[in-house]
């Protein structure tokens, strides 16, 4: 038996015997025989020295992300996060408390929470922060509900170059209450979205609300962003955005926004195969009781003292049940802990700096991509900050991004849906670069893209 | 022994530093006028030991497992094993990206397979997935897949309600309603599931019937098989609410107790950190009929080869980015293995021996609703406490007192004031008997001292009615109550 499960002699006897009982058996004699199992067949336990060999010998067959020139992003970010993050990640009274259901006990992670709040709120020019939702693309999901609560309608509209799985997760948040998801067609030259087609859809009726992403599922700005509010009127706007390019973008909140979310993870979240990560939430203070989620609110004790509080719980599903703005307890509070250190230790002009010099590196990139021959680079003309999109003309994104990995590079995201029947781009990469990103490795890059493609040319 | 917890004057991190806005916003070539920020995000500059020292402030006014037994009822807070800690940290865990390539990942997908096998066996349900981002993601996720099934069956028109007990946890109906279902409560009798009126309720208009077993009462179901019976006699789906999974491992499960769909939470039964409210890790678990339409992508084993198997036409399709929170499934995973098959087995059977220790000690104190015999958690009803002019929140505010976490109070509904009180399998009989000290001392204290609890904590007893009627929500509410201050108009009339 594991240390973990207390075993002083004599222990149990003295629990069974104060229970005037035998055996532990007797308290499972409400469980009727025929309910019951026999063995489950997962082996026996083992010590700790034992536990990490065996885990170390399965992780020694990942290839982590420090083997490799890597150039991985679309949402989930391979940045530096400064030790002093996890450090304060790492103080067990803060990962081994729960929901702060007793205020007075729990001071220190609602006073996080209400920093990560005014955080999101400052980042986004929104007034109203939620303490997190699991992720991005659930966060877009909860967007997309949120925006029905405040709107009638039943047509959602994002656009068309939102990536498959974002795509996958909104169309089922609208599925249980019947709604539709449509994409907005985008121009091929530029990937921006087309406003007329928005246009003609408002005017048809029953849309209630529409989801941009910046920068775009292609890595690109689109400056038509700006146009939408005016486009929608009532409908509200929702925004997906990086929270690191808002260091340098203009707030959401401040063309029309009604709705911020995005994922959180690159600010001091490992990215750990893709999970845990961080939702971020933020809306206008007119429709806070429609908002999902914890909300902490400042408030003071019987002394007059300022003290922290979970807040607006009647729109939650403890207390409202059915009628909840949505079923999350569980959320992502360490998270919003490690994304508020971050922010905090790299510091506001750091953040602008970090994004200024890593945008300075996706040009040098671009440049080196650009001049590989059977390489559109970037594919569309557009600003970009971190990320743009990369064309083949020749060969598939499987065969030329394996090919790279063979010669260390992993070489970004392939824009596929890998469902089969599912059409998509087979020829399209998402590619960037971090603040780890070195000169020799976009050098790399760009030979290895340039064997692999003249390898795809006499394979074709 | 004196509890005081640390009472730091701490300012909030922008008074330590208040920060300006003068900074200019560095420029980037190409970002479009209109997309532009002109003014600089107003966030304080601080040397790093300074935030080093806020935060740790912070944490020293928080209660955790590691300072104290959190005795909050379905929230299993458990130890939270430190080696595992130390795994989640291992460059091969924390530093890998969910779109390298599957040849880069394969020990990655190792672990998931195999602590997916490991979760069917445990749940007697086939197949999983390990998506879902939490227990109440996961309720919704499934009942999206019993939609699904009955879509494919013609029956999804009639098919609309779900149905609950009135114990059932508030995410029950929660995600009902968010997966576009209507719900009906079915009453208690003696703490669990009327067979009677649940006969009365299942139609051709029952989709599923939610139920967690053992259930919030703390009491198994002991009709569990009749009612199984019953929900599929009706054409319905029965769903496993798997929050209360830590009384019965190795004991009984899902599947042998008809279950169709379930989901668990990695951070209550298998001991990853809950983290201030989060993350968590949500596991589906489907028999047959549900299987095919678990989220994409699932992990599959090819030879000795992993990889991910996007060919699943039925499928819902995605809930959520990637694949769900490795970082907390390789947690889970350490502590399955350390455990094994008889470890697991013991879990259970600690887990529900401190339960009632604890239930029959605590039970002279308060009254104790329902039948004796309860699994992993049981309810206290504080309602005797109202004589004394005094109540559970009093009482809970009084325990915090003797630096232990209260009970989950005020749920469920249909005990009055009811204490549901849960103290894993990781606490020593000792840790036991110092709680029932304390809550014999905090039951037996005066109704002014009651009141005026707590009073060993970094604040003293929290206006929660001024946040929700007053709501300050972040740093610029704070600031816009303050310009307002400034701006009021002088009182008319003579000074004091």
């Amino acid at each position: 038996m594991p240390r973990w499960i207390p075993n002083e002699p004599g222990e149990e006897a003295a629990l069974l015997e104060a229970l005037q009982i035998s055996s532990v058996e007797q308290l499972f004699r409400d469980v009727p025989k025929k309910a019951r199992i026999g063995r489950l067949g997962i082996g026996a336990g083992r010590d700790e020295p034992d536990v990490v060999r065996e885990v170390d010998r399965i992780l020694d067959r990942n290839k982590p992300l420090g083997k490799f020139a890597n150039f991985l992003g679309g949402r989930i970010s391979s940045r530096y996060s400064p030790a002093a993050v996890d450090a304060m990640v790492s103080r067990s009274e803060f990962y081994t408390s729960y929901t702060p259901y007793q205020p007075e006990a729990s001071q220190g992670m609602l006073r996080v929470l209400f920093e990560f709040q005014s955080l999101w709120v400052e980042l986004t020019g929104l007034d109203v922060a939620n303490a997190s939702l699991y992720d991005g693309a659930t966060a877009a999901g909860e967007a997309l509900l949120f925006c029905r609560r405040i709107h009638e309608g039943r047509r959602f509209l994002v656009p068309a170059s939102l990536p498959w799985e974002e795509r996958s997760v909104l169309e089922n948040y609208a599925s249980g209450p019947g709604l539709s998801v449509e994409g907005i067609p985008y121009d091929d030259r530029t990937g921006r979205l087309d406003l007329d087609f928005v246009r003609r859809a408002v005017g048809a009726g029953d849309v209630f609300g529409l989801l941009a992403d910046v920068p775009n599922g292609f890595g690109h700005l689109d400056e038509g962003v700006a146009d939408l509010k005016g486009i929608l009127g009532d409908i509200p706007l929702v925004v997906a955005a990086d929270p690191l390019s808002l260091s340098v973008l203009e707030p959401p909140g401040r063309y029309g926004a009604d709705v911020v979310v995005g994922e959180g993870q690159g600010f001091g979240i490992a990215p750990s195969f893709g999970g845990p990560l961080l939702g971020l939430f933020a809306c206008r203070s007119e429709h806070v009781r429609a908002a999902p989620g914890r909300i902490v609110g400042a408030t003071q004790d019987v002394a007059g003292q300022p003290a922290f509080a979970l807040t607006l719980q009647t729109r939650e599903q403890h207390i409202r049940r059915s009628r909840a703005t949505s079923n999350i307890c569980t959320n992502q509070s360490l998270m919003a802990l490690a994304f508020t250190v971050y922010a905090t230790v790299v510091g506001p002009r750091g953040l602008a700096a970090l994004q200024a010099s890593i945008a300075e590196k996706a040009r040098t990139l671009a440049s080196a991509l650009g001049g590989v021959d059977g390489l559109k680079a970037p594919r569309f003309d557009a600003p970009y900050l971190g990320e743009f999109t990369v064309e083949l003309s020749r060969g598939t994104a499987a065969d030329f991004l394996d090919r790279l990995r063979r010669r260390k590079v992993l070489g970004g995201v392939p824009l596929v849906d890998p469902r089969p029947g599912r059409p998509s781009s087979s020829e399209r990469i998402l590619v960037g670069v971090s603040d780890a990103t070195t000169e020799r490795e976009i050098q790399k890059y760009a030979r290895a893209a340039r064997t692999a493609l003249a390898s795809a040319g006499r394979g074709a | 022994m004196t509890f005081r917890q640390a009472r730091w004057d701490e300012p909030n991190v922008w008074d330590l530093a208040p920060p300006s806005a003068r900074a200019p916003v560095p420029e980037v070539p190409g970002v479009p006028e209109r997309l532009r920020r002109k003014e600089p995000v107003l966030w304080p500059e601080l040397a790093e030991l300074e935030i080093v020292r806020h935060y740790t402030r912070l944490s020293q006014m928080n209660f955790g497992i590691d300072t104290a037994p959190y005795a909050l009822g379905s929230c299993t807070m458990k130890y939270n094993p430190k080696v595992s800690e130390l795994l989640a940290r291992r460059p091969g865990a924390a530093n890998l990206h969910p779109h390298q390539p599957e040849a880069t990942v394969q020990g990655a997908l190792e672990l998931i397979w195999r602590l997916e096998r490991i979760l069917a066996k445990v749940t007697g349900l086939p197949e999983v997935s390990l998506q879902a981002g939490a227990g109440a993601h996961g309720e919704w996720a499934a009942l999206l897949m019993v939609r699904a099934y009955f879509r494919d069956r013609g029956e999804l028109d009639r098919r609309t309600e779900v149905l609950l007990p009135d114990t059932a946890h508030g995410t029950n109906p929660a995600s009902a309603m968010m997966a576009g279902f209507s719900t009906q409560e079915i009453r208690s009798k003696d703490g669990c599931v009327d067979l009677e009126a649940l006969r009365k309720a299942v139609s051709d208009r029952t989709a599923c019937f939610m139920l967690t077993n053992p259930n919030t009462a703390g009491l198994f179901e002991s009709d569990i098989l009749e009612i199984a019976e019953t929900v599929h006699g009706a054409g319905g789906m029965l769903y496993y609410d798997g929050a209360n999974l830590n009384a019965i491992l190795g004991i009984t499960h899902p599947g042998r107790m008809g279950f169709d769909v379930a989901h668990l939470n990695l951070h209550k039964t298998f001991a990853t950190p809950h983290g201030g409210g989060g993350p968590g890790a949500g596991v589906l678990a489907a028999g047959e009929a549900l299987a095919p339409y678990l989220p994409v992508p699932r992990v599959v084993k090819n030879g000795r080869k992993f990889r991910f198997d996007y060919d699943r036409p039925q499928s819902i399709g995605k809930i959520k980015t990637a694949y769900g929170n490795f970082g907390l499934d390789l947690r889970a995973f350490a502590f399955a293995l350390t455990h094994g098959e008889e470890g697991l087995n013991h879990v259970s059977r600690r887990a529900v021996l401190n339960s009632n220790y604890l239930a029959s000690k605590m039970g002279k104190s308060l009254p104790r609703p329902f039948r004796p015999l309860v699994k992993h958690e049981f309810l206290l009803s504080g309602a005797p406490l109202k004589l004394r002019g005094v109540r559970t929140l009093d009482l809970a505010k009084r325990l915090l007192d003797e630096g232990v976490h209260a009970p989950t109070v005020y749920f469920p509904s249909l005990v009055e004031e009811s204490l549901m009180v849960e103290l894993p399998e990781t606490e020593s009989k000792r840790e036991l008997d110092n709680y029932v000290a304390a809550f014999e001392r905090a039951v037996s204290d005066t109704p002014e001292n009651l009141r005026a609890a707590p009073r060993s904590l970094s604040v003293g007893r929290i206006d929660e009615v001024r946040a929700a009627r007053e709501p300050r929500l972040s740093w610029k509410d704070l600031r816009s109550a303050a310009a307002a201050k400034v701006e009021a108009p002088a009182p008319v009339g003579p000074a004091p």
